[in-house]
């Protein structure tokens, strides 16, 4: 296996980045469940949806992790993406189970949104042709959602990320300089090695 | 008296001043000609008026060969619970399929490379893997393939299976051998087909054996392990587990472990070194052996959500 040092330094980095960034906050309690439906692909208006599931939506089911998130994939590109976010009413009582089920997540098109349970409401968005980031907002216009910080000790060591990061470019940059003037020496010397052979052949 | 030779022999070396061997002329810049052709000029150095300095050779250090598989100090590596780790996982894999994206526990143990491994089957309290398609070889037509078939066998026989496993016609995942017809195994010439495949029957894998009754019933639902590289890798549960669920498998596979770890003879000592949770694409934690989360924010109920 890995080393531990290693190990720890890289999943440190990720827990890091799955608790903070766009995405991290917490939902109202009348927030029943999620579910979004999008194409397979990103043609035809399906990528920021897409990109939402995978970089935003991870940070929202850690801060909430009773909340189901529903993912449908569907094959048909020519389908609309939608968002349906399912909210308790008011006046509901919060501890009755949701008379609707709630499907599993699936990649064949077998998970599409049930329709509002007894005391439930849906809000849509449509998501298609829309980026990421404008899907996020509006989501969080809609719920409510209060967006989580970092703490003072995560954000030194997003910085600490950060820096570590910035220093690799330059590493990279230093070190592919001197990989290159090696393999021009090389390249040199070898063609002068062929031409001393060439002419000694011919002598 | 000084004798006349060694003067002589250093005024003819004088006159040898001009290379012995004329240089090649060649079209080529110095600067790109090959460290050989170039003229080596070597001067005395104060290092090598005492000795034979710079012809020694660098000892290159032989690496330690080490008998054992490495084992890390795990005091500063952060562990998690059980519910911890689902929580974290659970978010990494949102929106994939729960029954087809599994929890992998990956189990080090401090051990010897070389000896004996642990190799077993265990049927964990709630199968991960329902896909498990077993065929049997035993005389055909006999009491025994009746039962073979009436416990769930995909194909039973003894000529009909081998033709079809030389077609390729392979429409199984386990193979079973009643030992009644290991000799036609044995004739049938099979074994270059199967054994790549892992499929080949013999008793080292229990799977030659008299009671199909027992063996079919451990089978399916059954899944194998070995240690490799020091390391027993399963699939522990599917995501759409509760934490109770994915901690009964847990609690079984540590036990079959363990005691299989004790089976071994006493000099092969294997130990328990580390406990490793991770799913099909998310990142692995190392368990602290507890089920409950360690924060407030968590409830066990949370992670019984549909995901």
């Amino acid at each position: 296996m890995v080393a531990v040092g290693t190990r720890l330094h890289r999943l440190n980095s990720k827990l890091l980045t799955i608790r903070n960034g766009p995405g991290a906050a917490i939902l109202p309690p009348d927030v029943t469940r999620i579910h979004m439906e999008f194409a397979m692909r990103m043609n035809d208006g399906h990528m920021g949806p897409r990109k939402f599931w995978r970089d935003n939506l991870p940070r929202l089911k850690f801060w909430n992790p009773a909340v189901p998130m529903i993912v449908n994939r569907v094959k048909d590109q020519s389908r609309p993406a939608t968002m349906s976010i399912y909210i308790r009413d008011a006046d509901a009582n919060a501890d009755a189970p949701l008379s609707t089920p709630t499907p599993n997540s699936s990649t064949v098109g077998h998970s599409t949104a049930p329709p509002p349970a007894k005391g439930e409401r849906v809000e849509v968005i449509p998501m298609k042709d829309m980026h990421s980031d404008t899907i996020l907002a509006s989501f969080i216009s809609k719920t409510k959602a209060v967006p989580v910080l970092p703490t003072s000790q995560e954000q030194i060591q997003m910085d600490e990320l950060e820096s570590l990061r910035q220093q690799a470019e330059v590493d990279r940059a230093r070190v592919r300089k001197k990989v290159e003037a090696a393999k021009k020496e090389a390249a040199m010397m070898a063609a002068a090695r062929d031409e001393a052979a060439s002419l000694k052949a011919a002598m | 008296m000084a004798s006349t030779t060694q003067c002589l022999a250093s005024l003819a070396r004088l006159s040898l001043r001009v290379p012995a061997r004329p240089m090649a002329i060649s079209t080529i810049p110095n600067f790109l000609l090959p460290s050989v052709a170039t003229p080596l000029v070597r001067y005395a150095s104060k290092k090598s008026s005492g000795g034979n300095n710079n012809m020694r050779k660098r000892v290159v250090k032989k690496k330690k060969a080490y008998k054992t598989f490495r084992s890390y100090d795990m005091t500063n590596m952060d562990q998690y619970s059980l519910c911890d780790a689902m929580r974290y996982l659970r978010a990494f894999e949102v929106g994939s399929p729960p029954t087809s994206v599994k929890y992998e526990v990956a189990v080090k143990l401090k051990t010897q490379k070389n000896g004996p491994v642990l190799r077993n089957r265990i049927r964990l309290p709630f199968p991960v893997k329902t896909d498990t398609r077993i065929a049997v070889i035993c005389p055909e037509d006999s009491p025994l393939a009746l039962e073979a078939q009436q416990l769930g066998a995909v194909a039973v026989g003894e000529e009909s299976l081998f033709e079809a496993i030389r077609q390729g016609n392979i429409q199984f995942n386990k193979l079973i051998c009643h030992k009644e017809s290991e000799a036609a195994l044995k004739k049938a010439n099979v074994g270059k087909l199967l054994g790549p495949k892992g499929l080949m029957p013999s008793a080292k894998t229990k799977t030659l054996t008299t009671d199909l009754k027992g063996t079919m019933q451990e089978m399916i639902g059954a899944d194998e392990f070995r240690e490799r590289n020091g390391v027993v890798r399963l699939a522990i549960g599917q995501l759409g587990f509760t934490p109770q669920m994915l901690s009964d498998n847990l609690k079984a596979f540590m036990g079959q472990v363990k005691t299989d770890m004790n089976q071994i003879d006493d000099s092969h000592v294997k130990l328990l070194d580390e406990v490793v949770l991770s799913s099909t694409s998310g990142p692995g934690f190392s368990l602290n052996g507890k089920l409950n989360p360690s924060g407030e924010s968590l409830k066990i109920e949370d992670l019984e959500s549909v995901m």
